[in-house]
């Protein structure tokens, strides 16, 4: 079965998700389908897998036009996808979660327990050895580590028996001998024709086990050929961008100044439930980078220093050790946190932007509250970061992306923070809004304020930091700064290549 | 169907406005007698002041989100109505004390339930309905038959008799108790952080709200404003009995969710629980004038709050 | 997903926190009362409980799936409202039947109504069926405005010694819900039932049919309420429109200590079967420990709040030691 993904277009609200998405899937090979991250990849899955629908293009199923109704259309076509567990059950067993909706049944309606424990055993046979536990028919998936969670979802998806399965970042929580197993599987699929589509950033697999490849970039399909053809280097070069719009010159300036002002934190050995021990030292008025493929760590880091997860190791801030058991402690000692998903942690979608604004800081308005002040100093904020909204009192929810996420951050410029703790702030924020956003940061370090910045996108790193730290599994793997800070190392760091030397 | 933009309590006062119209119309309304009318909208203001005391904790609750709701408001205003009546004992000077003490046990069971639902995540409405057997015990307790109280003469000059320019007290008492809770829930910053906590706890936490703290408090004032009531209710009616606080009950989170407060949390006023509990007295005084017994009142409340959660309360479709 | 502690030990063992009461109150209720297993005790114990046992059966299945049932208690009121007048004192067997079966028919509605309500329109569970109980407590007070009228005294006594085998009927009758929940357990059904209270969206995803799956259990709680009903009212004999009005938390109490979480999907039936036992046999201890009159609503009310608390105790006390 060949399925061909021909010019799709993918909108999501304002927001152009893919303006020309191409993938070809032929049986008995692996393609691969590779992007930075935003650059459509996983849209275009979800279009090939029915979740979304497309907005434009066409998808060919055997030459032939083809509309999914639903996820499920796609399914009983026999397209399967591995998702990044979001369809497992925590409290149902390995063998209810793999069959739920399609257990074999015996006369009378009740479920063939032999046959599934059988044909569980069968699938998990797959990845024989390289299991931690003893995983069994019956073991509970919601107490599996996230490697064995990751593995029963493959192995949902395989037991469809599929003609095509998508691998959507299956590798992200699997150990290197589980992968391995995962591509030697790869082959005999192959070998029985089916087609599977890789989705992933890791380069070493990438080139282990695909045929084909395409590439992504900001919506676009950019290339496309044989793996025999092409090697690393030209692949990272087809998925970044050119052109830059940031300002190197102030990053040159800053890294001078920089080494005179004071340490404003310093962190020793900082331990949560991912962090393994992360150690970091920050001066006044740097802008430091956190990088790294997601979940490697690099939210726990941010959510420990304002005091929201439990943590052990030293901080101290400007000399002083301190440990902050809640966020309030944080933002007394004038740290804020942009937190990286607006719409659960960021905002109060349902009040007005007055009230999401001045939420932390309601105390200094007295009491009865003076109102008429603080939505003086509300209009001061928003006009200062130029927000477009209808007016104070009108709820957050009519605010378009960009802007709500300006009133998240206006939320805590309002404090004069000294320390801002930015959890992947532009994600799903539209160009314009962008570069007033880098503007902005610039500024604020310019006026000698210190900002940590993590973010998931590789440009927005190099163009705006002074030093980027690399993290991977619980800890800080690479440090990158002047000359090396380039987008070939950071992307090489974030694949697994350890001491960041040029490619 | 267009939506109107009229605001949940101004559509529950234009509802009361109406019911009091037609009320009019039944047999033993006032018809056109301009004197009876104003004289029976009094009495119902007056009336509904009661509930509306008691339903201000219910909206502090409801509003706190994270399916907030004080089922032990029935109990609690019984129990503090029988304290205040063994304390007062008819004199004047034991007033303050009594209210002190029904405001105080109203805190310490709603800081009980406030523990139950932080600490051990029971489900409010279980913890709040288990305590309510908890309390109407300790009122059997007490009450070990009858007990021998009274009102004090103060209180019921304060409460059932007019006060100024014929009008009753309660009612009085129910303008400056409800400026009070509009100052509390728009003009502090326990007011504003509860309406964060409603809404979305994560945010809250990490805007630097103590979220354990504001939901103790929460159940905690609640339970102080269902005693406050108790001692309302007594100076009403001057008697006591162990049933005295339940008809409150349903009627004061009907009146919260027709006042246009979302049952969800987050979102609401008191001054939409006062135009509720005024529609819920005189949907209640309208079935007794048309003399139908105590089932079809359940029945009608029961249907109402049905009727008023289809409304305002759908949530999210599954596929998205 | 962070799971309490005590939810990754109840998924493994559901029912040994329901054992564990029970074991306790058998003893304390043997020391009271020695003869607690001979024949007739032992029947009288059990038809004062199956009432309870029922309901516990239908909440149980409800809370299993991600719901609650608040209404239990207003069906329960409806039935015996409507047993006691329609069929009376004076009735015949063939009118008994009749209603009976009449009052099935009002459960399953009721239930239905729940149910569309809850998975058709998306309303939250606690405070529809509240609202629904309350409409349903309303309807049997109008049926039954004072208490009084019954069933004939022959039935009840049916009810009161029929002892098939020298057991209990009670025990049939349990013995019929556990195969009947067998049957659920071992058919995909059941399976629908624990992935929707598991994780709605991923049985969703899952092609799980989740609004239908919902509707059902709905209608399966206002059944067990009906049954409980149609029992209470040939164990008390007479109507009384408030009956219901307790049962309520007690069936959730029930299905607490039984074991089976109230957020959904880790248990099943038998653990509060078991709790609803535990429950009767409190009460009784209650009784006999001789404890003053005044004091039984305060102590019985108490002991329901500490067997609410226990799971969150026993979370709580798990947390602080890891």
């Amino acid at each position: 079965m060949t399925l061909s993904a021909q010019n799709i277009i993918k909108r999501y609200g304002g927001v152009v998700a893919l303006s020309d998405g191409n993938l070809d899937v032929f049986p008995g090979e692996v393609v691969a389908l590779i992007g930075a991250n935003g650059s459509g990849k996983s849209t275009l899955s979800k279009v090939i897998n029915g979740v979304v629908v497309l907005d434009g293009g066409q998808l060919l199923l055997d030459e032939k036009p083809v509309n999914f109704s639903s996820p499920q259309a796609a399914k009983d076509l026999g397209i399967s996808t591995v998702f990044q567990e979001l369809s497992l059950i925590p409290q149902m067993s390995v063998a209810e979660n793999i069959w739920l909706a399609r257990e074999p049944l015996l006369v009378g309606g009740l479920v063939n327990k032999k046959a599934v424990w059988s044909q569980t055993e069968e699938l998990l046979s797959l990845f024989e050895g390289t299991y931690k536990s003893k995983l069994k028919p019956d073991s509970v998936v919601g107490s599996l580590p996230p490697d064995e969670k990751q593995i029963i979802e493959i192995l949902k998806a395989v037991s469809f028996n599929p003609r095509i399965l998508i691998l959507d970042e299956a590798t992200a929580s699997l150990d290197s001998r589980q992968v391995q197993r995962l591509f030697e599987l790869v082959q005999k699929w192959k070998q029985e024709g089916k087609a599977i589509v890789f989705i992933s950033h890791r380069m070493e697999e990438i080139f282990q086990i695909a045929d084909r490849y395409s590439v992504l970039r900001n919506g676009k399909t950019v290339g496309a050929g044989l793996m025999s053809d092409i090697n690393e280097r030209a692949l990272v070069n087809l998925m970044i961008e050119e052109a830059s719009v940031f300002n190197h010159a102030r990053k040159n300036q800053a890294s001078l100044d920089a080494a005179n002002k004071d340490v404003l934190l310093n962190i020793e050995d900082l331990k949560t439930d991912v962090l393994k021990g992360v150690s970091l030292s920050l001066r006044e008025g740097e802008l430091l980078g956190i990088g790294g493929l997601m979940g490697q760590g690099q939210r726990d880091l941010l959510l420990a220093l304002f005091g929201d997860i439990p943590h052990s190791g030293k901080i101290s801030l400007k000399g002083k050790l301190v440990h902050f058991h809640h966020p309030k402690d944080a933002i007394k000692q004038e740290i804020a946190l942009v937190p990286g998903d607006r719409a659960k942690e960021g905002l109060l979608y349902i009040r007005s932007i007055l009230e999401n604004m001045l939420l932390p800081s309601w105390r200094e308005y007295g009491f009865p509250l003076r109102i008429r002040s603080a939505q003086k100093d509300a209009t001061r904020v928003s006009s200062s970061l130029s927000l477009k909204m209808s007016g104070l009192d009108a709820p957050v929810s009519s605010l378009s992306g960009g802007n709500a996420q300006k009133v998240v951050i206006g939320k805590w410029l309002k404090r004069k923070p000294q320390l801002l703790l930015l959890d992947d702030p532009t994600k799903g924020v539209d160009v314009g809004t962008k570069a007033e956003f880098y503007n902005l940061l610039t500024q604020l370090c310019e006026e000698g304020k210190t900002i940590i910045f993590y973010s998931s996108d590789d440009e927005e790193l190099i163009g705006l930091c002074d030093r980027v730290l690399v993290m991977h599994d619980g800890v800080i793997r690479t440090e990158l700064s002047g000359e090396k800070l380039n987008k070939q190392n950071l992307i090489a760091a974030s694949l697994g290549s350890v001491n960041g030397s040029e490619l | 169907m267009k939506k109107f933009r009229i605001s949940p309590p101004l559509a529950a006062l234009i509802l009361a406005i109406v019911l009091f119209l037609l009320s009019g119309l039944l047999p033993n309304g006032y018809g056109s007698d301009v004197d009876v009318a104003i004289a029976q909208a009094t009495n119902i203001l007056r009336l509904s002041v009661f509930l509306g005391v008691i339903a201000a904790g219910q909206t502090l609750v409801i509003i706190s989100g994270s399916e907030g709701i004080d089922l032990s408001a029935g109990s609690v205003v019984t129990l503090s109505a029988i304290l205040t009546y063994v304390m007062v004992s008819g004199q004047n000077d034991k007033v303050l004390l009594a209210l002190l003490v029904a405001l105080i046990v109203g805190a310490i069971i709603g800081f009980l339930n406030g523990v139950g639902v932080t600490f051990l995540k029971i489900s409010p409405f279980v913890m709040t309905l288990g305590m309510s057997g908890v309390v109407t015990g300790l009122i059997i307790i007490i009450n070990h038959g009858n007990v021998s109280g009274k009102v004090a003469p103060i209180m019921t000059q304060l409460i059932a008799r007019p006060l100024v320019f014929g009008i009753p007290g309660a009612i009085i008492i129910w303008a400056i108790f409800g400026t009070l809770m509009w100052l509390l829930l728009e003009r502090t910053t326990f007011g504003k952080n509860l309406f964060a906590i409603g809404v979305n706890r994560t945010t809250a936490k990490l805007s630097g709200v103590n979220v354990t703290w504001m939901n103790l408090a929460a159940y905690s004032l609640a339970g102080a404003l269902a005693g406050f009531g108790g001692f309302l209710v007594v100076g009403n009616t001057g008697v006591v009995f162990i049933a005295l606080g339940q008809p409150f009950l349903f009627p004061s989170i009907a009146a919260v969710a027709v006042g246009g407060t979302l049952l969800s949390g987050g979102k609401g006023s008191y001054w939409g629980t006062m135009a509720g509990a005024i529609v819920l007295t005189l949907i209640t005084s309208l079935l007794t004038t048309m003399q139908m017994p105590e089932s079809v009142r359940r029945m009608v409340l029961g249907g109402t709050l049905l009727l008023l959660v289809s409304i305002y309360g759908r949530q999210k479709a599954l596929r998205q | 997903m962070r799971r309490s502690p005590w939810e990754s030990w109840l998924a493994k063992y559901p029912a040994l926190f329901a054992m564990i009461f029970l074991v306790i109150a058998i003893s304390v209720n043997l020391i009271l009362q020695p003869n607690l297993f001979e024949g007739d005790t032992l029947n009288s114990n059990m038809r004062v409980f199956l009432p309870m046992i029922i309901l516990a059966v239908g909440q149980a299945v409800v809370i299993l799936s991600g719901g609650i049932d608040i209404s239990v208690g207003g069906i329960v009121s409806i039935v015996n409202a409507i047993l006691a007048t329609r069929v009376g004192l004076e009735g015949s067997p063939e009118k008994m039947w009749q209603f009976v079966f009449i009052s099935i028919l009002v459960g399953v509605g009721a239930g239905a109504l729940n149910g569309f309500f809850i998975s058709v329109l998306r309303l939250q569970p606690i405070i529809t069926t509240y609202a629904s109980g309350f409409l349903f407590a309303g309807i049997a007070l109008f049926i039954l405005p004072q208490p009084g009228g019954g069933i004939p005294s022959d039935i009840s006594a049916l009810y009161r010694t029929t002892r098939p085998l020298g057991l209990p009927l009670a025990f049939y009758i349990i013995g019929v819900l556990l195969l009947a929940w067998w049957y659920i357990r071992s058919s995909r059904y059941g399976r629908f039932i624990y992935a929707v209270g598991g994780k709605a969206e991923a049985a969703y995803e899952t092609a799980v049919p989740v609004t239908l799956v919902q509707f059902s259990t709905y209608v399966i709680s206002g059944l067990m309420a009906a049954l409980s009903g149609i029992a209470i009212t040939m164990l008390v004999g007479s109507g009384n429109a408030e009956i219901g009005s307790q049962m309520t938390l007690n069936s959730i109490t029930a299905v607490v200590i039984g074991g089976t979480a109230m957020s959904g999907g880790i248990g099943g039936v038998v653990g509060p079967i078991i709790g609803a036992i535990t429950l009767g046999l409190i009460q009784n201890i209650i009784s006999f420990a001789n404890i003053d009159t005044w004091w039984t609503t305060f102590v019985n009310a108490s002991i329901i709040v500490a067997a609410l608390a226990a799971p969150g105790l026993v979370s709580l006390f798990g947390r602080r030691r890891s």
